[in-house]
């Protein structure tokens, strides 16, 4: 039971994108196709289990015992960094056309700041390992959720009529303004 | 003095161990790529400038080598092309070797078109298409705030004393900066024989078109039918309310705009006004005005 709340928690009540405003850039970059923003979604899924399996294990292991917390940013940096080129080799040979749709944001969930943010938080609240797993699950199918809805809203977006000076940019930020404000009534479920 | 070693040993290691791992991704993940990418990549500028509609060089490489279109590189130009197509290992066509000129599809000056307000905003042609604050009547045409000179690097581009901008060929390096300056479209890339043109973009429908300018396409469809006459219906066709000359070398078969009641439809030969444009422009060439 705590899992899932932990759980629930990291996806829906504390979104990363929406609650703590991580992970923006990918948020609006790669969310104009449902389609390819669910599979960055899983991306990044992938990436933050990962990381924060790791993250934890270096942290617990090797950072705590030997009193070197100095290290904590640039050994998680290394490992994010590794963790995403793994994912880019790995998509280029299974799925071109999705490394293709995916583009530039493939590699920079490297600099991607939610799972830097995720791995650091992991740290700070001292969860144990399995806390941790579900909570980096938690925040990745949380940012997959925030994208792919954003994407779908996009979508929609394409055959509305909006005004002139509202198109494009201007628009996009409004929208991941309300959604904001929607997830917020989540505050209270946990 | 432990610590410093431990962080050393540490790092260290996790550097190692990642790159074991990556090493090995990348020998079990290894992609098949085409040899001929990396030679296009070396033939093309490498600049990035995103000019053939592809975010990187590399890209548009790969699109050359899968059976893209060879001379969308501008920057490059005709050395480029030659390159490409003896990497690609084709003939460079008469059409693609052929150098482009920027054409101005409007010509809707201040002395043929109905200007009733006056423009006091930025002297940006995008802000005052933004802003829907354009003194121009016509919502197509150019709206003559000169965004399309300042684009230019080549000094090409000159806006004449009717406040329509005028290319100079023989300047004109068919970069696409001035095309991507406008924010109605009105500029395109076109080889330097093609002269026969619609050099109006209004899709209006006639007594308006014609109202608010003098030398708007009223699609009145004499050249079209011209054309059909001529049994070459598809030199000239109509998209919406405005005749289209098909961008091709059809010229062979001579030109349908003789009867446009408007001169929209003109050769470069006989552009409205264009000696006069032309004088004033050297004038202004030797002052610096205008540019």
């Amino acid at each position: 039971m705590e899992f899932v709340v932990l759980f629930v928690t990291a996806a829906i009540v504390n979104n990363f994108v929406l609650h703590y405003f991580v992970g923006i850039c990918p948020y609006v970059g790669v969310s104009k196709e449902v389609g390819a923003a669910a599979s960055m979604g899983l991306a990044v899924i992938f990436v933050m289990t990962l990381a924060g399996i790791a993250g934890w294990l270096i942290n617990n292991l090797v950072l705590m015992p030997l009193g070197l917390g100095i290290l904590e940013y640039v050994s998680y940096v290394v490992v994010i960094a590794s963790l995403v080129q793994l994912v880019e080799l790995f998509l280029k040979k299974a799925i071109p056309a999705l490394y293709r749709t995916l583009g530039i944001f493939l590699p920079l969930i490297t600099s991607n700041c939610a799972i830097l943010f995720l791995v650091l938080m992991l740290a700070l609240e001292e969860y144990g390992f399995l806390e941790s797993v579900f909570f980096s699950l938690g925040a990745g199918v949380g940012f997959t959720i925030a994208i792919v809805l954003m994407a779908g809203i996009r979508e929609q977006l394409e055959q509305a009529d909006i005004p002139r000076a509202f198109r494009g940019a201007a628009v996009t930020m409004a929208i991941a303004g309300i959604m904001a404000l929607a997830f917020s009534g989540f505050a209270g479920l946990v | 003095m432990t610590m410093v070693l431990s962080s050393v040993i540490f790092l260290g290691g996790l550097g190692v161990l990642f790159s074991l791992m990556l090493v090995a991704a990348q020998r079990k993940f290894a992609v098949d790529t085409d040899p001929r990418v990396a030679q296009i990549e070396e033939a093309l500028p490498g600049t990035n400038c995103g000019a053939c509609g592809y975010p990187s060089c590399a890209l548009y490489a790969e699109a050359v080598a899968g059976g893209d279109d060879l001379e969308k590189c501008v920057v490059g130009g005709q050395d480029t092309l030659r390159a490409l197509a003896s990497i690609m290992g084709v003939e460079v066509s008469d059409a693609q070797r052929e150098p482009k000129v920027a054409v101005v599809f409007c010509q809707g000056g201040s002395d043929v078109s109905w200007f009733p307000g006056v423009y006091r905003g930025i002297e940006d042609c995008a802000a005052a298409e933004a802003g829907q604050d354009v003194a121009k009547r016509c919502q197509y045409g150019c709206i003559g705030l000169a965004s399309c000179v300042r684009a230019c690097k080549f000094d090409a581009i000159h806006m004449a004393p009717n406040g329509i901008p005028y290319v100079d060929a023989s300047k004109c390096t068919a970069c696409g900066a001035c095309v991507r300056a406008c924010p109605r479209d009105l500029i395109e890339l076109h080889p330097v024989s093609h002269e026969h043109f619609v050099y109006c973009k209004s899709q209006d429908p006639g007594p308006i078109a014609k109202k608010v300018c003098e030398v708007a396409c009223t699609a009145c469809k004499i050249c079209v039918k011209a054309a059909q006459k001529d049994d070459n219906p598809s030199a000239v066709t109509m998209q919406g309310n405005l005749a289209v000359v098909t961008p091709e070398p059809y010229t062979a078969k001579g030109e349908y705009g003789d009867r446009c009641p408007t001169d929209a439809y003109a050769t470069d030969r006989n552009m409205v006004n264009r000696d006069r444009v032309l004088s004033t422009i050297r004038e202004l060439q030797g002052t610096g005005v205008g540019s």
